[in-house]
């Protein structure tokens, strides 16, 4: 049955070779099917994608989230206003579902510009090593010795608001923690074999980082920048529950609820609904989050 | 090695209660969805105060019967059937409290890597009374006590000051005669010792191999010793059994076994290994053709018949039984299998106990055929020495020196080495840990810029670094790296590698490009189809292949081999050294062979260094450095090897204390602190001189040659010499 | 043990100096005209150029800038212009309130969040630990405004549990200030509460996955002082890392739970003196939560050392 083949490769050996290749295969369909079949992925998934859907299409089927109606202010749930009126007698349902879009505007750019300095800054940092690394971790470590939200209010107090600056606000603060996780990955790439190799080949540098290295971190930047995401939406409804983010007459939940709460021992729906929109969709990414991680454990 | 051949139960005085009694076990691990076996039908029998050796590849199972026995699988894995006694009881009918009492009590387990087993924010002296607190129930002073003792068992110097050391503060060597101190606290009827040895140093290897052959003495404890290195296995133990894809295909005495094997697997395992004093002109190394097969990988019949030279139909038709031999394996167990009804599922459960009585037994219908096994590999003509115009110094390396900054500390990883290279010469580079071998070889192809000192290639000085060498320098010198999972970049397809390689180390462009990387992989036998994949679905030695054609894109005349094939199980580390040995034919390519494995340098090497403590103490041929007369610390080193070869009586030279700190390096003679050679305050004070024994051959002593030979041939004077 | 505390401590140093310097750029160089952020749009420009040569805008900026550290450093913090309170007392003050409030909700959750999240480490991919996972990691997330929004409409306007506001009476004892600050702190608490019990979980985990787990419980050790001896100190070590690193999102929490509920804090403080543009009440709030920042970090990292000898000894 097995003929010995020189000192190399049998029969057999091919077949099973292929079996292994063919087991490789079906492994990584089970990781996409293992997320398919996470409830938290799933659930998280379905809540973002909802409100995505109704940051782009919820004034189609509502009444306007400007409307404002002096005669019927703070209303409770009816059926003309199935959420109740605000101060201003606009439409809570309105404003609740168009509330999503400043968020989802704002949290994404930020986390994307964070990513982009923070997997340059990493992948330079981690490769040279030495002074580079040394002077810019210290000036890292500058930036994260005070809480963003402090350092955002500061710069946003002083500096100017606007959707622009608020954008760029959270993704350079977020930028050296990016960086850090990147760093360590870089770090520990750069010790294995194959980055040796291509050294010994005479790759460039930009090569071997961008090229060698940086197929391989993925995995991490991708979780890091879910983490981020979530932490950019917190961020995000802070500074304008703060009133350093935008400004009236925008239906952005935190806004909303920082103005609102002075009527919440009257109208109490004016706030609630915006904050338990907020917190779907803070949980939402999450559980992505929390799902992803899961599973690339795995 | 002790003499004592297994008499059984009952015939020694009273009859005892074996130490384990494995019955028909079956285990399976649930992974993923699928539901991989991975013993099938195991049984085995250790009677107390017996070392029973198990020895196979990875993926055997080996280690899962030992945590099988302790009744610690992971939770994902299952004992379908099957019992196991441990001193008489079934382990599986203990209660949570009693497994708790009986571990420790009863068994106890040491294995790999110590510096994990040990708790790193507890100390020392913590860890081990614990045992004595919580088993015997005795009262802090006691069992600081009953520790201290425990250390002193193990000849670990100053128990006193150990017991308050922190795990990280000490060597290997040390923190595993601690966890062996741990494990035998309690006294257990059976010890298991799973790879104790595997990443320690040859010579603490052999220090550890001394204390357990010492501790048996003095306990009554049955030892189940689980390898791969079948050396430790002959020097231990009394019994064997060899384990392949989950199944026991044979067993006996050790000594039997090793020099008249009956099975075609074990036949296999002792060809494909160097035998000391073997030389690559002499043979080429008898490879196990296929590769291992897969965790839960569905077998026919024989489980080794797939890649078995000897393999006949009936072979795939039915499993043969573990007969015992001599016995009925042969003729009669071949009718029967013709004449019953074809049964192809391997591993069916009535294969499992030993068919017949009889001190050994094999699983194979063909024992008698077996010493008779043909060869896998044709045997290579012994390759022609280089021709002697184009001989010359391929490699000039002129005292260099590279030290590291560690805290504020300096570590001086090389220390003043030179040597030369010629061409298609193999040099192969010993020492331990710490010797400072690597960091010489990223010298020397520029991944780390020496201190100070040149690296000359053909009679051109090299720039330090390898980012600053020339197109030329790169070609010419390349590096072959330890770890197959990690040498190739697991994000490109093989292609894209050797690709990239091409381009860049040999030019060219397009079609002929294309044609070469095809003609690489031809050379190291890697199929087409394999170029398509990612590293990660190949195996460890298709990896190291194509990690070997990558080297060899730019047809180098100098390859630096870091542990090749180290990290590879035993049949494959056979078919990379032949295809390193054939490529150096065919290519007249120069090796720096880097190994702890001084079988297979010895094998490989025409010339040979050895290093120790960042220092070049020896150089000279292969047959001239592992012969008298040669530096006492190369004597020392080959003393420590595990051999093979069973009526070798030499004599263990153990060294005193352990490897001092490359900070603060001793003075004079570097080795001083451990020779057993030492002269006096004159080894002390003085740097040792260059002595030359014949042209070629230097060593770093204070002894002269003809005192050196003198003292290192006397000792047995019927002691033949070691290369044999 | 002492020497890593020093030489921590004097690692700090320039790090404060550099956000110092960080600080008092965003607050006096990049505005620009720093008499007319104070003052506002409305002011007239005598009165702006009055407050510019109050503050010393014409001197030179190095010369500005080691006059404010240098002042900030021996508790010379000046009079807010537009306060016209002394700002050391206010900041002062304020931070004296804010402990309160944060030791309140530290010294609840930490404990609870270690002990759950060891839990659920310890049972993991069970019941519980999925359980105790989705939930503090759902709290961990909701902003902290929006979920003492809803626990306010919930408890303090429709149940009427508990007070709406924060501030307990002039001259209160401690107990009734603890018992208004029920309700901010239960905010702080539900943040902190996802990150600790994450990381606990995390470190248990990987510690039991540890080799010398195997040697404790193949020694035959009681289940107890496998986790008590041997789980918990190593999984303590990452653990009381992100503590230390968590403080600075207890802080941004601060500054939301107290603009929401009216507490005056040092948080509202700085949100309140950010709107007004009071720039020297900023700076010095600002560079005050920098250096308690810091502190806590280090007294993370010492807690640490204590834990794990080798980094006692890399010192």
């Amino acid at each position: 049955m097995a003929e010995p083949v020189a000192a190399g490769r049998t029969a057999a050996e091919i077949q099973s070779n292929a079996d292994a290749a063919l087991e490789q295969r079906r492994q990584r369909r089970y990781l996409v099917h293992a997320l398919l079949r996470s409830p938290t992925f799933m659930i998280g998934t379905s809540s973002v994608v909802l409100w995505i859907l109704m940051a782009l299409f919820s004034t189609w089927f509502t009444q306007s989230p400007f409307d404002v109606n002096p005669m019927d202010t703070l209303q409770a749930p009816s059926a003309a206003h199935w959420l109740g009126t605000d101060d201003l007698g606009r439409d809570v349902l309105a404003r609740t579902l168009a509330g999503a879009r400043s968020v989802l505007i704002v949290a994404p750019l930020a986390t994307l510009l964070a990513l982009l300095m923070g997997t340059t800054i990493g992948l330079i940092t981690g490769f040279y090593r030495g002074i580079t690394d040394e002077v810019i971790m210290r000036l890292v470590d500058v930036l994260l010795a005070l809480p963003v939200v402090i350092t955002s209010i500061l710069i946003l107090s002083l500096l100017g608001q606007s959707v622009a600056i608020v954008i760029v606000v959270i993704g350079v603060l977020f930028t050296p923690l990016v960086s850090r996780t990147v760093r360590s990955a870089v770090l520990r790439e750069r010790e294995r074999e194959y980055v040796m190799a291509s050294r010994l080949r005479g790759e460039r540098s930009w090569f071997v980082m961008a090229r060698e290295i940086l197929p391989n971190i993925t995995a991490p930047i991708i979780v890091e920048g879910t983490v981020r995401l979530g932490y950019a939406v917190f961020t995000a409804a802070t500074l304008s529950f703060l009133g350093f983010g935008l400004q009236p007459p925008s239906p952005d939940w935190g806004l909303t609820i920082a103005s609102e709460r002075l009527f919440v021992q009257l109208a109490w729906w004016t706030v609630i609904f915006p904050a338990i929109a907020l917190a779907s969709l803070v949980v939402g990414v999450n559980l992505i989050t929390d799902g992803l991680g899961r599973v690339f454990s795995k | 090695m002790s003499d004592v051949v297994n008499e059984g139960i009952g015939q020694t005085g009273a009859p005892q209660a074996a130490a384990v009694d494995v019955r028909d076990l079956e285990v399976t691990f649930h992974r993923r969805g699928r539901d991989l076996p991975v013993l099938r039908g195991v049984s085995l029998r250790i009677a107390a105060g017996e070392a029973y050796g198990l020895v196979g590849e990875s993926g055997c199972g080996k280690t899962t019967l030992a945590l099988a026995v302790l009744r610690y699988l992971a939770a994902n894995g299952t004992v379908d059937r099957g019992d196991i006694l441990v001193d008489g009881r079934d382990v599986s009918t203990l209660s949570e409290e009693e497994l708790r009492k009986w571990r420790g009590e009863a068994v106890a387990m040491v294995y790999q890597d110590p510096a994990t087993a040990l708790s790193p924010a507890m100390r020392i002296g913590d860890q081990v009374a614990e045992v004595f607190r919580f088993h015997q129930g005795l009262n802090k002073t006691a069992a600081r006590e009953g520790a201290r003792e425990s250390l002193r068992k193990v000849a670990l110097p100053d128990p006193e000051a150990t017991l308050r050391r922190y795990p990280f503060e000490l060597s290997g060597g040390q923190q595993q005669r601690v966890v062996i101190a741990m494990a035998l606290a309690a006294n257990p009827r059976l010890l298991i010792l799973d790879e104790p040895t595997t990443g320690l140093d040859a010579t603490v290897e052999a220090e550890i191999l001394d204390l357990i052959e010492e501790l048996r003495g003095r306990i009554n404890a049955a030892i189940l010793l689980i390898t791969h290195n079948l050396g430790l296995v002959a020097r231990l133990c009394e019994r064997v059994g060899v384990l392949y894809a989950g199944r026991l295909v044979e067993e006996g005495p050790a000594r039997e076994i090793f020099t008249d094997p009956r099975h075609p697997y074990t036949m296999g395992l002792l060809r494909c290994v160097p035998r000391f004093g073997m030389n690559k002109s002499d043979a080429a190394l008898q490879t196990i053709p296929g590769t291992l097969p897969a965790l839960g990988e569905a077998l026919q019949g024989c489980v080794y018949s797939a890649r078995c030279p000897m393999a006949q139909p009936v072979c795939v038709r039915r499993e043969p039984d573990l007969h015992a031999w001599p016995g009925d394996g042969g003729p009669r167990a071949r009718a029967e299998a013709e004449a019953a009804p074809a049964d192809p599922a391997a591993w069916s459960p009535h294969h499992a106990s030993p068919v017949g009585e009889g001190l050994r037994h094999a699983r194979c219908y063909f024992s008698a055929e077996v010493p008779d096994m043909p060869a896998t590999t044709p045997v290579l003509s012994a390759p022609g020495a280089v021709e002697e115009g184009r001989a010359g110094d391929v490699l000039e390396i002129d005292t260099v020196r590279r030290s590291f900054r560690d805290g504020r500390k300096k570590l001086v990883a090389v220390h003043d080495v030179s040597l030369n290279l010629k061409r298609g010469e193999t040099f192969g580079l010993v020492g331990e840990s710490g010797s400072g071998k690597t960091t010489l070889a990223k010298c020397i192809t520029g991944l780390i810029a020496a201190d100070s000192g040149t690296v000359s290639f053909e009679g051109k000085r090299l720039k330090p670094t390898a980012g600053r060498r020339s197109q030329a320098a790169l070609r010419a010198i390349q590096m072959v790296f330890q770890n197959p999972d990690s040498t190739l970049n697991p994000a490109w397809s093989t292609r894209a590698i050797l690709t990239r390689a091409v381009r860049k180390l040999d030019g060219g462009s397009g079609s002929s490009v294309r044609a070469k990387v095809d003609e690489l992989a031809a050379d190291v036998r890697v199929e087409p189809r394999f170029l398509l994949q990612k590293p990660m679905d190949l195996s460890g030695g298709q990896k190291q292949r194509i990690a070997i054609a990558r080297a060899f894109a730019g047809d180098p005349t100098l390859v630096v081999c870091d542990e090749p094939a180290s990290a590879l199980d035993v049949s494959v580390q056979a078919s990379i050294l032949n295809l390193l040995v054939e490529l150096q034919a065919s290519e007249a390519v120069s090796y720096i062979f880097i190994s702890h494995d001084l079988a297979v340098v010895r094998y490989l090497s025409d010339r040979i260094g050895v290093m120790y403590l960042a220092e070049l103490i020896e150089v000279g041929s292969a047959e001239e450095v592992f012969n008298p007369p040669h530096h006492p610390y190369t004597e020392a080193l080959l003393s420590s090897i595990p051999t093979l070869d069973l009526d070798d009586s030499h004599e263990r030279i153990p060294l005193r204390g352990s490897m001092p700190s490359l900070s603060d390096p001793p003075s004079g003679c570097r080795f001083h602190t451990r020779c057993h050679r030492i002269l006096g305050d004159i080894c002390v004070e003085q740097e040792p001189p260059l002595q030359e024994a014949v042209t070629g051959h230097t060593y770093k002593c204070h002894i002269p040659p003809d005192e050196l030979l003198r003292a290192q041939t006397e000792v047995d004077p019927l002691a033949e010499s070691i290369s044999t | 043990m002492t020497r890593l505390i020093l030489r921590r401590l004097l690692l700090m140093v320039p790090t404060l100096i550099l956000v110092s310097l960080l600080i008092f750029t965003l607050s006096e160089i990049l505005p620009g005209d720093v008499g007319r952020t104070i003052l506002g749009p409305y002011a007239t420009p005598e009165q702006v150029a009055a407050l510019n040569a109050e503050l010393g805008v014409d001197e030179p900026i190095i010369q500005r800038y080691v006059a404010w550290l240098g002042n900030f450093v021996t508790g010379d913090w000046d009079t807010s212009p537009i306060t016209d309170l002394e700002v050391r007392p206010q900041v002062m003050g304020a931070l004296g309130n804010s402990l309160l409030l944060a030791g309140m909700a530290l010294v609840v959750i930490i404990p609870l969040s270690i002990f759950l999240g060891v839990v659920a480490g310890l049972r993991k991919d069970g019941l519980l630990d999925r359980g105790i996972t989705i939930s503090t990691l759902s709290l961990t997330v909701i902003p902290e405004f929006v979920s003492g929004v809803i626990l306010l409409v919930i408890f303090a306007v429709t149940l009427q549990w508990l007070p709406v506001t924060a501030l307990a009476p002039e001259g209160s004892n401690l107990a009734t200030r603890l018992y208004y600050l029920i309700l901010p702190a239960i905010p702080l608490m539900f943040i902190e509460l996802g990150y600790i019990a994450r990381m606990a979980r995390v470190g248990t985990v990987e510690v039991l996955a540890r080799p010398y787990i195997r040697t404790a419980v193949l020694k035959g050790l009681p289940r107890r002082r496998v986790i008590f001896g041997h789980v918990l100190r190593n999984a303590m070590v990452p653990t009381v890392t992100v503590i230390g690193g968590q403080i600075g999102w207890l802080i941004g929490g601060l500054v939301v739970v107290e603009t929401l509920f009216g507490y005056p804090g040092l948080g509202k403080l700085l949100v309140d003196a950010a709107k007004t543009h009071d720039v020297l009440v900023l700076e010095a709030g600002v560079l005050v939560v920098a250096v308690l920042y810091m502190l806590s970090n280090l007294s993370a990292d010492v807690i640490v050392a204590l834990l794990d000898p080798r980094v006692r000894q890399r010192a």
